[in-house]
């Protein structure tokens, strides 16, 4: 029995579940792509009058131009897609609670950590696939991005992909193990938005609310991925940011592992799967 | 520590955390099981009975890992049940009744196969088997469909496959058939009795339908409270509590004399609205013969004749009662437990001896009924 074998076995199954669940119904475009498309439309459309008053401009220049504006808004787009599909994902999961397939997971003898890593990046890789593919596109034809340097797409992807996994690991370990998953839904979703800088620049955010952000790997990523495409920063530049997502990252899978542990524990002493 | 291929559970409690009032209420301990000890061996289908509430589940839970006991310990093989409980959970699977635990958006093979790579079953192997259990289950014709295509009873199907996914060396059962259509239910006990036989499964099988217990399992272990209150094979709890055949004999024309020949049997009567009469008779033995006979030679004509076996479940009423009682007889180690061995077995003292009566009857008397029974004829006058 070799454990990395058997984990990739478990993403592979956890992959294909989370395929069949995404891909059941051909109108899943519409939320791989057609909604994000219409929220960012709706976001341009109503910051754009004001970002380009010129007070605004003084204090944010790129609001000036509405195809930065737009790539800005875009790439924040994209990146909290990233991060809110694994928030949906979890959310499906804890369903599994009431189904009963959670205490089958429970039964076998498969990694619990890697079973929550593999559910959430399994439904990230084909969740966000498409509307990466088409910022992406967007963003070249419309001449707005300013990279450094060709290996900084990897940069950007992975301070997407590995924040994104472990906060999914993260969510995942704590839905499965509350029985208010609806709460979490609902409180990580407007204001991760929010919070995160996806429709206004960080700098122009409260204080309190900074640093409400910096706990949410989006707000770190966000830096990261503007700063690679659209600010032409350079890995040394964006070092800080990188190893602070990286910090928080690996807190995140801390976090999961010890939620898993705790919760599996308590769960087999008082025969509920819940935390509290 | 010697290894030893069986489950082996010693001093087994669990103890659940309760609050009484709301979430802030004092919090107390509630007891589902009780120092059970119970010996699993493989190639044998043992038996777990009891009331509701019995701590059956909470049992085949903590068998597998899903929950911790308070106290006590559980070896399987010679692992611990909570030390090593991911090299256990390898070893074992859990089947679940009415279950349908399985994913409604993949199609029965592929829930097989997600399950077999959890268990990390070899690659190969994991294609073979699942058709196997597919063909097993009688799925095959529908291995590619969507499970929500499927009917409640084909789900279940699907989640008994899973649960042999991984050719568990244990199958723990929990009301397996429960739900399951009579055709299926007898199938799947066709199944559970090979894994014994021939695979050298060590099954354990909690059930409400106790004709299953008794036709699957050598050995039964009876719980009551979370509490041992007695063990041993279907036919030796049968004969320990006394349980009883019943003998149903109509008779068209009763007569004093026909009513003395049944009472000398200790047997009851019964008025028919046709003026016949029915006697009952509830004995360990097997008193149809003599009965009959005896009814026959005083004259009665025969009108219908039916013999009830003892049941179990006569047995396990008896059982529970006595425990909830608290009067279970001594014997296992366990102050208020029953080990009922072959040849310890006793009746009650009423169930041990035949009326004088009966045993007078002639050889040859106890064939006389089901003719007699049959052609409905009217017994000699001496």
């Amino acid at each position: 029995m070799n454990p990395l074998r058997h984990s990739l076995r478990v993403f592979a199954a956890e992959t294909l579940k989370q395929h069949r669940r995404l891909f059941g119904q051909p109108l899943v475009v519409f939320s791989m792509l057609v909604w994000p498309v219409l929220q960012l439309a709706t976001t341009y459309y109503t910051l754009r009058p004001v970002a380009t008053a010129s007070r605004a401009a003084e204090n944010w220049p790129l609001a000036a131009d509405p195809d930065r504006l737009l790539a800005f808004l875009a790439t924040g787009t994209l990146a909290y897609a990233f991060f809110f599909s694994l928030v949906q994902s979890a959310w499906h999961l804890s369903f599994e609670r009431t189904t009963g397939t959670l205490e089958l997971l429970f039964l076998s003898p498969a990694g619990r950590l890697t079973l929550m890593i593999a559910n959430g990046a399994g439904a990230l890789l084909q969740n966000a696939w498409l509307l990466t593919c088409f910022t992406v596109a967007a963003l070249t034809g419309f001449g707005t991005l300013s990279v450094s340097a060709w290996w900084m797409y990897g940069i950007v992807l992975l301070a997407l992909l590995i924040p994104a996994v472990a906060w999914g690991a993260f969510l995942n370990s704590l839905l499965v193990f509350s029985r208010d998953s609806a709460f979490l839904y609902t409180i990580l979703d407007e204001p991760l938005w929010f919070v995160s800088g996806v429709r206004l620049p960080h700098f122009a955010l409260p204080a309190a609310v900074q640093v409400v952000g910096a706990v949410f790997p989006l707000t770190g990523s966000l830096l990261a991925v503007r700063g690679a495409l659209l600010e032409h920063r350079t890995a040394s530049e964006l070092a800080p940011t990188l190893l602070g997502l990286g910090a928080l990252s690996a807190l995140l899978l801390v976090a999961a592992a010890l939620i898993l542990r705790v919760g599996e524990a308590r769960a087999r002493r008082t025969g509920a799967l819940s935390l509290v | 520590m010697t290894m030893t291929t069986a489950i082996e559970v010693r001093g087994l409690r669990k103890d659940f955390p309760v609050r009484e009032k709301g979430i802030l209420g004092p919090r107390t301990l509630k007891r589902a099981v009780d120092g059970l000890d119970l010996d699993i061996p493989r190639g044998r289908v043992t038996g777990l009975l009891g009331l509701n509430g019995a701590g059956k589940t909470t049992t085949i839970k903590i068998l597998a890992t899903l929950l911790r006991p308070s106290a006590g310990t559980v070896r399987i093989d010679g692992l611990d049940a909570v030390a090593d409980a991911r090299a256990v959970r390898r070893r074992i699977n859990l089947i679940a009744g009415g279950e349908r635990m399985v994913y409604t958006r993949m199609t029965g093979r592929e829930n097989l196969w997600y399950f077999g790579q959890l268990y990390d079953v070899p690659k190969a192997d994991l294609r073979r088997r699942t058709g196997e259990l597919l063909d097993l289950v009688g799925l095959s014709g529908a291995a590619d469909t969507m499970v929500e295509r499927y009917s409640r009873g084909m789900t279940q199907r699907l989640a008994i496959a899973r649960g042999l996914v991984n050719r568990p060396d244990y199958l723990l059962l929990d009301e397996p058939t429960l739900g399951l259509d009579a055709p299926i239910a007898r199938d799947l006990r066709r199944v559970v009795a090979d894994l014994a036989a021939h695979d050298g499964t060590g099954v354990l099988l909690t059930s409400h339908y106790l004709a299953e217990v008794e036709e699957l399992c050598g050995h039964v272990y009876v719980i009551s409270a979370g509490r041992h209150l007695a063990q041993g094979s279907p036919a030796e709890l049968k004969a320990a509590t006394g349980s009883h055949r019943t003998v149903r004999l109509t008779v068209t024309d009763p007569t004093e004399r026909t009513r003395a020949a049944a009472d000398a049997f200790g047997a009851t009567r019964e008025t028919l609205p046709d003026g016949g009469e029915l006697i009952t008779l509830r004995h360990p033995g097997d008193m149809a013969g003599p009965l009959t006979a005896a009814v026959f030679e005083a004259g009665g004509s025969i009108g219908g004749l039916e013999i009830a076996e003892a049941s179990l479940e006569d047995a396990i009423l008896t059982l529970a009662e006595r425990g909830e009682a608290g009067l279970a007889g001594p014997g296992s180690g366990r102050p208020d437990a029953t080990t009922i061995r072959p040849g310890a077995a006793t009746a009650p003292p009423e169930a041990a001896t035949a009326p004088p009566e009966a045993a007078t009857v002639p050889p040859g008397a106890g064939t006389a009924p089901s003719e007699a029974a049959a052609a409905g004829v009217k017994g000699g006058t001496p």
